[in-house]
């Protein structure tokens, strides 16, 4: 059962570095920092509900880290880590309240948390108050992206499901 | 519909409906004139206060000790990134500054360019 249980995780990783990869090929939509789909978000939001809390966040880790190697932006590295560990913890915290059903509300959460985190690791960087400019920008960027993603897990859960 | 559920809903879209509204004001510019003194600032250390109706066109390099750079280019009255050595350069894609809210940022370099009330005007009356 554990070793079915690293091989999954990994396989979800691999996933999401593979998403990661192809999204960054895309034009950026709105040139503000920040303002992406994330699609590889679609593996965290999926990982969250199916898997222990611990497994949730190493998987995140690992694609961070991996995806910052793979994308060499080390400098917004810190940007990543710091909007995924608020991310993750609300989400993780909402799983107990939000039920499946209604998984999209989780992720749009865990959006807005992602946002938060990066303004305000962002807003300690640069020393100034100008970037919360984009905060609202980014909230709203986060709700669709979150809907979108989380829209995206929702489907793929029921098809896995379905089986 | 559990009552979880509904009170996440509920702030999701408070906070969406806030945001939309704020976005708004930040991004519809103030009317009258547009503001004529910029501030180049970085890690809250202003290191150039620009007027841009005086100021010449020209382009500059900043450079950093870590060896990044940003290119700006003063034209006609405007300020904008021409060029950058970060990965994404999303300063560059942001175009000229328009809005005393809405300034440039440039995350990689901490860099931020932004209108400000007053310039250079009151530096130069203190030196003279």
């Amino acid at each position: 059962m554990k070793i079915k249980r690293l091989t999954e995780l990994s396989l979800l990783t691999g996933l999401a570095l593979i998403i990661f990869v192809v999204e960054l090929r895309f034009p950026d939509i709105i040139p503000v920092p920040g303002v992406k789909l994330g699609l590889a978000n679609i593996i965290t939001v999926y990982t969250v509900y199916k898997y222990r809390a611990v497994e949730t966040f190493l998987l995140v880790l690992a694609r961070i880290l991996l995806g910052a190697l793979f994308a060499s932006s080390f400098s917004a590295l810190i940007y990543s880590l710091s909007g995924a560990v608020c991310c993750l913890a609300g989400m993780l915290l909402l799983r107990r309240i939000i039920p499946l059903r209604w998984m999209w509300l989780c992720s749009i959460i865990g959006a807005i948390l992602h946002n938060t985190g990066q303004i305000v690791v962002a807003t300690a960087a640069v020393r100034s108050f100008a970037v919360l400019a984009y905060y609202p920008i980014l909230i709203i960027s986060g709700c669709i992206a979150g809907a979108f993603t989380g829209i995206c897990a929702q489907l793929v859960i029921n098809k896995i499901s379905e089986k | 519909m559990t009552k979880g559920v509904k009170i996440c809903l509920a702030a999701v879209i408070t906070i969406f409906a806030i945001s939309a509204i704020t976005a708004w004001i930040i991004v519809t510019p103030k009317k009258g004139k547009t503001p004529q003194y910029v501030e180049i600032v970085q890690e809250n250390k202003i290191l150039y206060r620009i007027d841009l109706v005086k100021e010449k066109n020209h382009t500059f390099r900043i450079e950093y000790p870590d060896g990044g750079w940003n290119d700006i280019t003063i034209e006609n009255s405007r300020i904008f990134v021409s060029d950058a050595d970060c990965p994404d350069k999303t300063c560059v894609e942001s175009g000229e500054l328009r809005n005393e809210h809405f300034p440039i940022i440039c995350l990689p370099h901490k860099l931020v360019i932004r209108f400000s009330e007053q310039g250079v005007q009151n530096e130069n009356k203190t030196t003279d």
